[in-house]
């Protein structure tokens, strides 16, 4: 096992989008970060435009994963019955494994939360069962993170309508040019009386930070951005984290533990990397720092903290009340369907989400909480055709070929990011079984969704009908919703903060309880997960913790 | 292992009517045989025994109904027999766990990915169907991303 000197004030594990903003913050503060990070630094050309294998529709693959069959998971189904899983199979649960994480291919959407979203329990109780509770902060306390993320990453929208939160600063750039379909829909919002706008998205609508516009291509979400105008950390903060001199990025470093003293006061972490940078060969290594950020992604920051038990902490650290892992959620996505009418000009331009309605993120009769509603991305053929056929069309032969080209452009659907209730026994746990690559114990997922959400989900998905039958599509369908579990791209939850250590694994700032200088910065902390798409809530958590720290050292 | 020349004949038989050619392209002209058999190689190797033995099936429902091999029959019996599999109405014993319609529905699902999916997977040739449908992924012929 070779050492490396202690070097570092800061360690940080994962350079995706929660990782990759503490490195700016910290490194700017004038910290020596060491970033370590699994997967590697893709370029453009890294990552295929190949319509079977992404992180939209991964059929065979996807175009991120540098090790498709070393690092599986274990996954659980209602039943009971547990397979062994790979990254591109849904029961996987992934999001990208490279620097910048799930924002290297992700969808851009920029959500702040409602203000209630951070007092979930306090506005609609908690169901038995459901470990529904508040978030130790405040909208008002994560405004101003909120407000650094989006001018720092670049978001794109309209100020004046974004109103459901409220605001200071207008966001850095333009919204997303208006589209037809969206016009369309706003119109059909406007006769029922709800409020629709363009909504926030992470892109360069214009030159932004020395990076180029949108041109607006038709292959956008799960692919990587040909004119870079896609927004995360890794082409924002973290390049200003290397620009300092103070930063070091690792890739191909895979995280196997973090090590503790009998205090509990983390003082490195044990990691296996290649023995040269393009190495097949790799080695065992250990480093150490005064501090040690969780930046893993859900799934693999609670991994983590199982993986790290040690003789004074025999059920992982941070663990002492039992909560790392469990409450793992993502959002249920009801999807409704519809056609445009015939001979609607749709130039069917990139990104394609153009419109949305908070109308139904809370105060819904009978009702916890609630999503956001939104037209989606621009649809590859092949995805419009497994997925937005009206169901009544034969699947082969004429005339099936005949609809691909009558409907596609006539495609429509809107999808919602429904606020989860969420349930202790969904969790992240050790297999006792399967090992990876390196011989360590891999995440077992089980459990569901609480019961509640289902109701919810259902109620936004009628609405999300009422909303394309109002606006005059011709045809409207979409699938009832079933109990499972559900982390995927949108993974939260598993450390949650909690003032109290007996309801959490972190304290309001993203602390491990009981760990002095051991902090998470990625989606794990997300109490509840709002009703709207996570990340910006990711990044400007990390922007506060981050913060956070570097006052204190 | 390898699909033998009659079972190759049955699969492209049964290709050119689950895409056929109309004014556009179909299945075959698309390439899209090649892109399955190059799937059942490799990410669908494991797959390869149970639809061999199903695309013999298919010529033994076939021999069955009108003592031909499906490849022979004329078009309207061909889409009649694809519709009766669909429906998991079978004349022969096809084996449990891959039944007649799991077996169309498969193949159904590779057609439509070879031929709808980017060119460089095979299976749509000269972005035909894409062509057909008013798709073009609009990629600037000269990234600027790094
Ligand atoms: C196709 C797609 C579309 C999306 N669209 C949107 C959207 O429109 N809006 C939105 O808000 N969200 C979207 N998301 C979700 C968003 O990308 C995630 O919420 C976000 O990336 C999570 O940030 P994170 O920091 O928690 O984790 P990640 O960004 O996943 O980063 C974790 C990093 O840690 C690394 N890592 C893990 N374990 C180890 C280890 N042991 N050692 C070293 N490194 C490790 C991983 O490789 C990864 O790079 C999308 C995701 C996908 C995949
Ligand atoms: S639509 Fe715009 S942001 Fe999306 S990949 Fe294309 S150029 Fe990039």
């Amino acid at each position: 096992m070779s050492a490396t000197a202690s070097t570092y004030d800061v360690i940080i594990i994962g350079a995706g989008l929660g990782g990759g903003i503490a490195a700016g913050v910290l490194a700017e503060a004038g910290q020596r970060v060491l970033l370590l990070e699994r997967g590697r630094d893709l370029r453009y050309r890294d990552i295929p435009g190949d319509h079977l294998r992404h992180h939209r529709l991964s059929l065979y693959g996807d175009n991120t994963t540098y090790d498709p069959t070393g690092h599986p998971r274990v996954f659980v189904d209602p039943q009971g019955r547990s397979r062994t899983v790979f990254p591109h199979e849904a029961d996987y649960h992934n999001n990208a494994l490279t620097v910048g994480g799930g924002a290297r291919i992700w969808g851009m959407q920029a959500w702040r939360f409602h203000p209630d979203d951070f007092r979930m329990a306090s506005r609609y109780g908690t169901p038995t069962g459901s470990s529904l509770a508040d978030w130790p902060v405040s909208y008002a306390d994560l405004a101003p993170f909120y407000e650094r993320a989006e001018q720092e990453i670049g978001v794109a929208g309209d100020h004046a309508a974004t109103d459901y939160a409220p605001r200071d600063r207008p966001f850095p750039l333009p919204p997303v040019p208006a589209t037809p379909t969206g016009a369309w829909l706003a119109r059909g919002a406007a006769k029922l009386g709800w409020n629709a706008f363009t909504p926030p998205l992470a892109v360069n609508t214009k030159p932004y930070l020395g990076r180029n516009a949108c041109v607006q291509c038709r292959q956008c979400i799960g692919f990587a951005c040909p004119t870079d105008a896609r927004n995360g950390s890794h082409n924002t903060l973290l390049p200003r984290a290397l620009a300092t001199g103070r930063c070091t990025l690792i890739t191909r470093a895979h995280v196997a533990r973090v090590l503790t003293d009998a205090s509990g006061r983390a003082y490195g972490v044990e990691y296996f990397a290649p023995t040269t940078p393009d190495s097949a060969q790799t080695e065992r290594r250990k480093v150490h720092a005064a501090t040690i950020i969780l930046a893993g992604g859900a799934i693999e920051t609670a991994r983590l903290l199982l993986l790290s038990a040690s003789a004074q902490h025999p059920l992982g650290l941070g663990n002492h009340s039992d909560h790392v892992g469990r409450h793992l959620q993502g959002h249920y996505y009801p999807v409704v369907s519809g056609l445009l009418p015939a001979g609607f000009e749709n130039p069917n331009l990139g990104p394609g989400v153009s419109i949305a309605t908070t109308q139904f993120n809370h105060g819904n009769p009978g009702i916890i909480g609630g999503a956001m509603l939104a037209n989606d991305f621009v649809k590859l053929p092949i995805i419009f055709w497994r997925s937005h056929l009206p169901p009544d069309l034969p699947r082969w032969g004429l005339a099936n070929k005949k609809a691909m080209r009558e409907l596609y452009l006539r495609g429509i659907d809107l999808r919602g990011p429904v606020q989860e209730i969420p349930s202790p026994d969904s969790r992240v746990t050790l297999d006792a079984h399967i090992r990876d690559y390196f011989g360590l114990p891999v995440a077992r997922l089980s459990g569901t969704t609480h019961p509640e959400t289902i109701r919810t989900a259902e109620y936004i998905r009628a609405r999300a009908e009422d909303w394309l039958r109002a606006a005059g599509a011709e045809h409207v369908w979409s699938s009832p919703m079933d109990l499972r579990l559900s982390a995927s791209q949108h993974q939260a939850g598993t450390a949650r903060l909690a003032a109290d250590p007996r309801d959490g694994v972190t304290d309001p700032y993203g602390r491990v309880h009981g760990h002095d200088n051991l902090w998470v910065t990625d989606g794990s902390l997300n109490v509840t997960n709002g009703g709207f798409n996570p990340a910006l809530t990711i990044m400007a958590l990390a922007f506060r913790t981050a913060t956070k720290i570097a006052a204190k050292s | 292992m390898p699909l033998t020349p009659q079972q190759i004949e049955a699969l492209r038989a049964l290709l050119d009517r689950l895409i056929p050619e109309d004014e556009f392209p179909g299945a075959l002209a698309a390439g899209t045989d090649k892109f399955i058999l190059q799937l059942l190689t490799h990410a669908c190797a494991a797959e390869t025994p149970i639809i061999a033995q199903s695309l013999t099936q298919l010529d033994a429902e076939a021999i069955a109904r009108h003592d031909l091999p499906f490849g022979k029959l004329p078009i309207a019996a061909q889409d009649a027999l694809i519709y009766e599999l669909e429906h998991n109405r079978t004349a022969t014993a096809w084996p449990t766990t891959f039944p007649a319609n799991g077996f169309i529905n498969r193949l159904i699902d590779l057609a439509a990915e070879g031929f709808y999916a980017d060119p460089a997977n095979g299976g749509n040739r000269d972005a035909s169907s894409w062509r057909m449908i008013g798709y073009n992924p609009l990629l600037p012929v000269h990234p600027t991303a790094p």
